[in-house]
């Protein structure tokens, strides 16, 4: 069907923005249905856990730069199941651990991802009013800072927090004489499960709303990559998620009620809970990269001034991820002792999702390819990130390969591998979307000056922090050790594990240059324009931020969102609610 | 793909449509499935890994001869009550449809749902007397109550729910022929957790 005759559809519009009414300070930042304040209110939540996860992380490499040093400052400070005379001990030092890798995992990246941006997003950019079920939305909220208080709880229970890694395996975490931290483990499982019920309840809303809420014309192929890639990882959590719960039920129930679920005492398995464990764990993988994908890809075209190349590969690349990530858990435990048929099938089905990957990779490099490229920070970071992804991904397709899985499995290369997807994909995907949609959010443009020397200090410091923990793994250090000096081989390596050390803390520093970018911003920054990027997406056609209700009239949808550099078009963008005119010659249908 | 989505209900304040209300409950309800998917696939490999499968030589379940016996008899005759609770309800549904109110059916919804309550209850207790617990029997008595705990609290929540629909019937009158959603999504959720209860008792008490 040609672009002009799109069927653009006659409805009557009805106008269901609001005025912004009067409501009080409980009504409007606490309690609201509002999926804009919402999205705002994990977006601070999580940005303050994005603190305490980053502390706890300087934590670790303070120990592993300095093993048995006191930390400067803080290190009196500290309670005696961490620290001893302000030097972090071995217990303690598997504390920072897990609770460093629980917070990142359930209380940073998957909040701002899908709390934050998911929930300002995916109502603006398809045309709706709001969520499906604000009143599920907002309570989804609140289960998350339970949750939250939850996990915190376990730093002041007896014995302190646990310490057996994100990952918990068992028969550690499901013993108490094991891990002598049962009060803390029972509240990390407690946690898990509420914040499971967190992300049902928005998943629930985010697939519901995108099925059945979008502005007339707004079919799915018109959807706006982001609304795609959080439709998907909706999905996924609808499917993992309750198997995690499920898992840490059972694990809560072998520390408390005294079931021998995990124990092979009274006839369980220590491996069923990697298998729960997994089944949740890989699918949750691409939960907390897609929608990184999703932002990317939007800054990527709209800051090349370009259609986004491939549109209809990268939605099916998406959803191709999405569905090998259930099919592949087994390659977390190839050295967990498996039948060795299975390892291999698992490794086959683990290297296919290299393809769809690669898809991506190679679009994203034709959407920019020929553009006319404007270097603000959120597009830096956009860049950044797929090239940080690229390495992190390349490295990962090492560790399907069994044999080669088997060397450097529970090494370092390990940590360079994920940090380098979760921090170098999610987190600065998550910067760039913060850069992009923080004028729409607030009303405001970030300062692009700070914003340069953000961008720039990061980039710098993450791979010196990251990069070297490849040859760390390689050369033989293992993951959770409180102190590579006591082993003879990890001695000679010390000065690379130093330098790790130098860039986190250059990292913690640069997080600052953020945080000061955003309060002067906020206080004296640039008044934002509806639509100070040139975008097509929806939510750039209403004020911002965006009144109650988003839309003053139910937009309609004529065309795809990445219609920019349309022949025959007197400007380089064309607004999925402009009809293109006779002439020109677009992208979508 | 030029079919344009004329799909836009949002109606601030006024709550979802009908449709999406429904849609969005039957999402949930799939989260709710691999939830027992979960818990009941964890029994599986639990169980078939150390006994191996009930029509191979050298299978025992319960692993041993001291674990209590379950009471098959009255759990299934328990499982008629839990039948006939989602055929009532139904009839309450129905009777709406037709512009009644549909009191009778839930109250009877009610009576059935919360004698399964207490008739699992008993159960626990009954077992709980014999010596079969949580930290009795191994996986067996683990995987018993937790799955069954599981649930039994579905369950009572689900009996809460339609409490809380027949309260709204009968103070308010909310649902009528054309707009019952909340009574037909209380109801899609009951008979799920009916479905399942299908699936547990047949693991747990029948193979």
């Amino acid at each position: 069907m040609s672009a002009t005759t799109i069927d653009a559809p006659v409805q009557e519009t009805t106008s269901h923005a609001h005025t912004d009414h009067e409501v009080g300070f409980i009504r409007k930042y606490l309690w609201t249905y509002d999926h804009k304040m919402i999205g705002l209110q994990y977006l601070w939540t999580a940005l303050a856990f994005l603190f305490l996860g980053g502390a706890l992380a300087l934590g670790v490499r303070w120990q592993l730069g300095f093993p048995g040093a006191e930390i400067p400052l803080i290190g009196k400070l500290l309670p005696a199941t961490v620290a001893i005379d302000g030097a972090i001990i071995p217990g303690g030092y598997n504390m920072l651990v897990t609770m460093h890798a629980t917070i990142m995992v359930f209380f940073v990246v998957m909040p701002l991802l899908i709390g934050a941006f998911g929930n300002y997003l995916i109502p603006l950019q398809i045309g709706a009013g709001d969520m499906a079920f604000p009143l599920l939305n907002e309570l989804s909220y609140w289960l998350y800072v339970l949750s939250g208080v939850i996990l915190l709880g376990a730093f002041f229970a007896p014995g302190g927090a646990p310490g057996t890694g994100w990952t918990a395996y068992a028969p550690l975490s499901s013993v108490a004489a094991y891990n002598g931290t049962p009060i803390g483990q029972s509240l990390w499982g407690a946690a898990l499960f509420v914040n499971g019920l967190s992300s049902i309840a928005g998943a629930t809303n985010y697939v519901t709303t995108v099925v059945n809420m979008r502005a007339p014309g707004m079919t799915m192929f018109r959807m706006p990559l982001p609304v795609w890639s959080l439709f998907i990882t909706a999905i996924l959590l609808i499917l993992a998620v309750p198997v995690l719960s499920a898992a840490a039920a059972m694990l809560f129930a072998d520390l408390n009620l005294g079931t021998s679920f995990f124990s092979p005492q009274g006839g369980g398995q220590p491996l069923l809970w990697q298998h729960l464990f997994w089944f949740f764990g890989h699918p949750e993988v691409y939960i907390m990269i897609l929608p990184a994908m999703g932002f990317s890809s939007e800054i990527l075209a709209v800051f090349s001034r370009k259609p986004i190349f491939g549109y209809k590969a990268m939605v099916y690349a998406m959803i191709a991820i999405g569905f090998l990530g259930f099919v592949v858990w087994g390659h977390h435990m190839f050295v967990s002792g498996m039948n060795l048929t299975l390892s291999a099938a698992f490794s086959v089905s683990t290297m296919v999702i290299a393809v769809p990957s690669a898809i991506k990779t190679f679009n994203w490099m034709g959407t920019i390819w020929r553009g006319s490229i404007e270097f603000t920070t959120a597009m830096c970071f956009a860049l950044a990130f797929v090239s940080m992804f690229v390495i992190g991904g390349l490295s990962g397709i090492f560790m399907a390969s069994t044999p080669v899985d088997l060397f450097v499995h529970h090494t370092y290369f390990i940590v360079a591998h994920f940090h380098y997807v979760l921090f170098g994909g999610s987190i600065f995907a998550i910067f760039g979307a913060i850069y992009f949609w923080f004028p729409k959010m607030f009303g405001r443009m970030l300062n692009e000056s700070l914003g340069k020397w953000h961008f720039f200090l990061t980039l710098i410091f993450f791979n010196l922090a990251f990069f070297p923990m490849h040859n760390l793994g390689l050369g033989g250090m293992m993951r959770r050790i409180a102190d590579p000096t006591v082993y003879e081989h990890l001695r000679q390596l010390q000065p690379l594990n130093q330098l790790c050390t130098i860039g986190a803390m250059g990292l913690g520093f640069t997080t600052f240059v953020f945080l000061w970018n955003v309060v002067m911003s906020l206080r004296s920054g640039k008044k934002a324009p509806n639509n100070p990027w040139n975008s097509n997406t929806l939510e750039w056609t209403v004020a911002s931020p965006p009144g109650h209700g988003n839309f003053e009239k139910t937009p309609l949808v004529y065309h795809g969102p990445y219609e920019y550099s349309v022949p025959g078009l007197d400007k380089d963008y064309l607004p999925q609610t402009e009809p293109a005119p006779e002439n020109a010659r677009l992208e979508s249908h | 793909m030029s079919t344009a989505a004329l799909t836009n209900d949002s109606q601030e304040h006024h709550g979802a449509s009908p449709a999406t209300a429904k849609f969005g409950m039957i999402i949930f309800l799939i989260s709710e499935g691999m939830l027992f998917a979960g818990l009941l696939g964890g029994y599986f490999v639990l169980r078939w890994a150390e006994n191996g499968f009930p029509w191979q030589a050298g299978h025992s379940w319960p692993p041993s001869k001291d674990i209590a016996k379950l009471p098959i008899l009255l759990t299934s005759i328990n499982t008629v009550f839990l039948i006939a609770s989602s055929c009532t309800f139904h009839m309450s549904e129905v009777a709406v449809q037709k512009g009644k109110s549909g009191l009778a059916w839930l109250f009877v919804t009610i009576a059935l749902g919360s004698l399964f309550v207490g008739v699992q209850c008993y159960e626990w207790f009954h077992l709980h007397h014999e010596g079969l617990w949580f930290n009795t029997g191994g996986v067996y008595g683990s995987s018993f109550f937790v799955i069954t705990g599981f649930h039994g609290i579905h369950v009572a929540i689900g009996v809460l729910l339609i409490l809380w629909c027949f309260l709204r019937q009968l103070f308010y009158r909310s649902f009528t022929p054309s707009h019952h959603i909340g009574l037909a999504n209380v109801a899609l959720y009951w008979h799920f957790v009916d479905v399942v209860w299908l699936f547990v008792l047949t693991l747990l008490y029948y193979v």
